[in-house]
């Protein structure tokens, strides 16, 4: 469970965040907001990437804001980026591998849960191939594949369904609806596809102009005429 | 609510390029081992005198390339203290030869470590700086140590810490090359043999947890960390075992000559090793072998022929626009026909 208590990033004259308060309990939780609502900082403030003026964040009661970047990998947090960032040079699997190496007990657990996420995206078969072979559907598997290594309790995916055609989208969701109770893992998930946050999010957080619009339901959210007007675009 | 399903199998309206059949690690140890064992075999059959000495050379060198290939292609740092830090491992072998005379190896690890320590605090600004900045720091190190060195020398067996001897210099004590390997042939072989852990021992690192660990930084460092790996400790480590590799490659030069001079140590020639680092290649070990062999090589044959130097520029002008033209080098051209013969084989094969 992700706590935020009157979190506020401040950049010179900017505030990205201005006092937001929350409390991510449901297992996929959704960030939505128009571009610059502070979706993205938020995410960077949890995994430690921006220190906040103000407030507080934490992960099953851990206080993250003294820990470093790589302490929060090691608590159980893990996130993905907005640009697919899949290393060209290495196969499917070392590229998972990279992540296993660091925070997997031993090299034989960590064999075991590249496997299994592996398996779980369907890449198996693509275990060998190239990070620069690999089609965008695959690149962006092996994102949420790396997430799924050393028992994450969180795991923060910025856009993952950015640049899938409608299929790939489908079998986006049917694995992301799947990670709570296989991986034990809570999903935050931000995406611009109203569509796809509304059939996996249970709960779902608004943003505009950093500060917190809506929260709740996500139903009940995105039919919230507020929302609807500053995010949506229609009343 | 989505259905759940057990398998989801791969949907991707995207081409799926076909998996190239896999050049496994084991394949890729044996043909460091089979090339130069190759190379040198024929080295060692044909040449001997002023050419067997520059062949000497050119494998230090290449050894030194290996380190600044590792620096540029797995962190994109470009470091240009290579061939200053080949001097510090050489200083340091020489002062612990004449110490302690202990065997010949023992006095190259002893190099390798004295200057990989060396390494690391040299690398200390990599870790808040990249680029051209980078670059310029070390180039400032290469110029601090030959003016330290053009002051100090190299050790020849004298009293103190800097080992010198009286202005005569009759005292002066070489350092001698293994029993077995005193001859110009045998230690030309031997430093193939060191050559050749040494490529092995780079390879193995880039094939495993260092390797990947240093291909997510360059990739991102905010995604290295957001994957568990300590940037700054993996960063150093790279410093390290670049400075491990650069002086092993002084204490085999200094097993060359039996002794060093300061102006051998010119931070011009970092900026050749980059230059021959780009040539050749900085993704594969083949490239830093065939860069040391042109920098150090084709010079000393173009000087043979009596090529006029400002043709020798011109070759090397040429060289370095075609390895800008294409970033993998001569090395990364050959290794990747030379997967694409193997691609092809085992396919063939296969069928």
């Amino acid at each position: 469970m992700i706590k935020i208590e009157t979190l506020t990033v401040q950049f010179g004259g900017v505030r990205p965040l201005d006092a937001l308060d929350g409390e991510f309990k449901a297992p996929i939780c959704g960030l939505i907001g128009p571009n610059g609502a502070g979706k993205t900082t938020l995410l960077n403030v949890l995994s430690g990437f921006v220190s906040p003026a103000k407030g507080s964040v934490s992960l099953d009661d851990i206080a993250l804001r003294n820990l470093s970047p790589v302490r929060r990998v090691i608590a159980g947090l893990r996130r993905t980026f907005q640009q697919e960032l899949v290393v060209d040079e290495l196969s499917a699997r070392d590229n998972i591998q990279a992540i296993a190496d660091h925070i997997s007990p031993t090299r034989q657990a960590a064999q075991e849960e590249i496997d299994r996420a592996m398996e779980f995206v369907g890449l198996t078969p693509r275990a060998n191939v190239l990070g620069r072979q690999l089609n965008l559907y695959e690149r962006r598997m092996i994102e949420i594949g790396k997430t799924l290594i050393g028992k994450p309790k969180a795991i923060l995916l910025d856009e993952p369904g950015a640049g899938l055609n409608e299929t790939e989208t489908e079998r986006l969701r049917a694995l992301l609806v799947q990670i709570p109770e296989k991986f034990g893992a809570q999903l935050v998930l931000i995406d611009h596809d109203a569509d796809l946050i509304a059939s996996v999010c249970i709960e779902t957080m608004v943003l505009d102009f950093g500060k917190l619009l809506a929260f709740g339901p996500t139903r009940a959210v995105l039919d919230d005429p507020v929302v609807r007007r500053a995010y949506l675009g229609t009343a | 609510m989505i259905e759940k399903t057990e398998t989801l199998p791969m949907a991707s309206a995207a081409p799926t390029m076909p998996a190239i059949p896999e050049v496994t690690p084991m394949l890729r140890y044996a043909a460091i081992v089979v090339t130069i064992f190759v190379i040198s075999g024929v080295i060692a059959l044909t040449s001997g005198g002023y050419w067997l000495s520059n062949f000497t050379q050119a494998y230090c060198f290449a050894l030194a390339l290996s380190g600044c290939a590792l620096l540029y292609g797995q962190l994109g740092l470009v470091s240009l203290c290579q061939w200053a830090l080949v001097g510090v491992g050489a200083w340091i072998s020489l002062r612990f030869y004449h110490y302690v005379h202990p065997p010949f190896f023992v006095t190259i690890l002893v190099g390798g470590v004295g200057a990989s320590a060396v390494g690391m605090i040299w690398g200390l600004p990599a870790l808040r700086m990249r680029g051209l900045y980078l670059a310029l720091v070390t180039l400032m190190l290469a110029g601090a140590f030959q003016t330290v060195i053009t002051v100090t020398s190299f050790p020849v067996g004298g009293p103190g810490i800097l080992g010198q001897v009286g202005a005569s210099g009759n005292d002066r004590i070489l350092m001698a090359r293994p029993g077995f390997a005193s001859s110009d042939t045998a230690y030309f072989l031997y430093v193939a043999f060191v050559s050749t852990l040494a490529f092995l021992l780079v390879e193995a690192h880039r094939r495993a947890k260092p390797g990947r660990a240093w291909a997510l930084i360059r990739k991102s460092e905010q995604m290295a960390m957001a994957s568990g790996v300590k940037v700054v400790f993996y960063k150093a480590w790279a410093f390290a075992l670049s400075g491990f590799i650069a002086g092993v490659a002084g204490a085999l030069l200094a097993g060359l000559f039996g002794q060093l001079d300061a102006g051998n140590f010119a931070p011009t020639d970092s900026i050749v090793i980059f230059i021959g680092t780009l040539l050749g290649g900085v993704d594969v070990w083949l490239g830093a072998f065939l860069g040391g062999v042109l920098t150090r090589f084709v010079p000393a044959l173009l000087i043979d022929f009596n090529v006029n130097a400002y043709v020798g520029l011109i070759f090397f002008g040429a060289a370095l626009m075609l390895a800008l033209r294409d970033p993998v080098g001569i090395g990364g051209v050959l290794t990747a026909l030379a997967e694409r013969l193997y691609a092809k084989y085992m396919t063939r094969r296969g069928q």
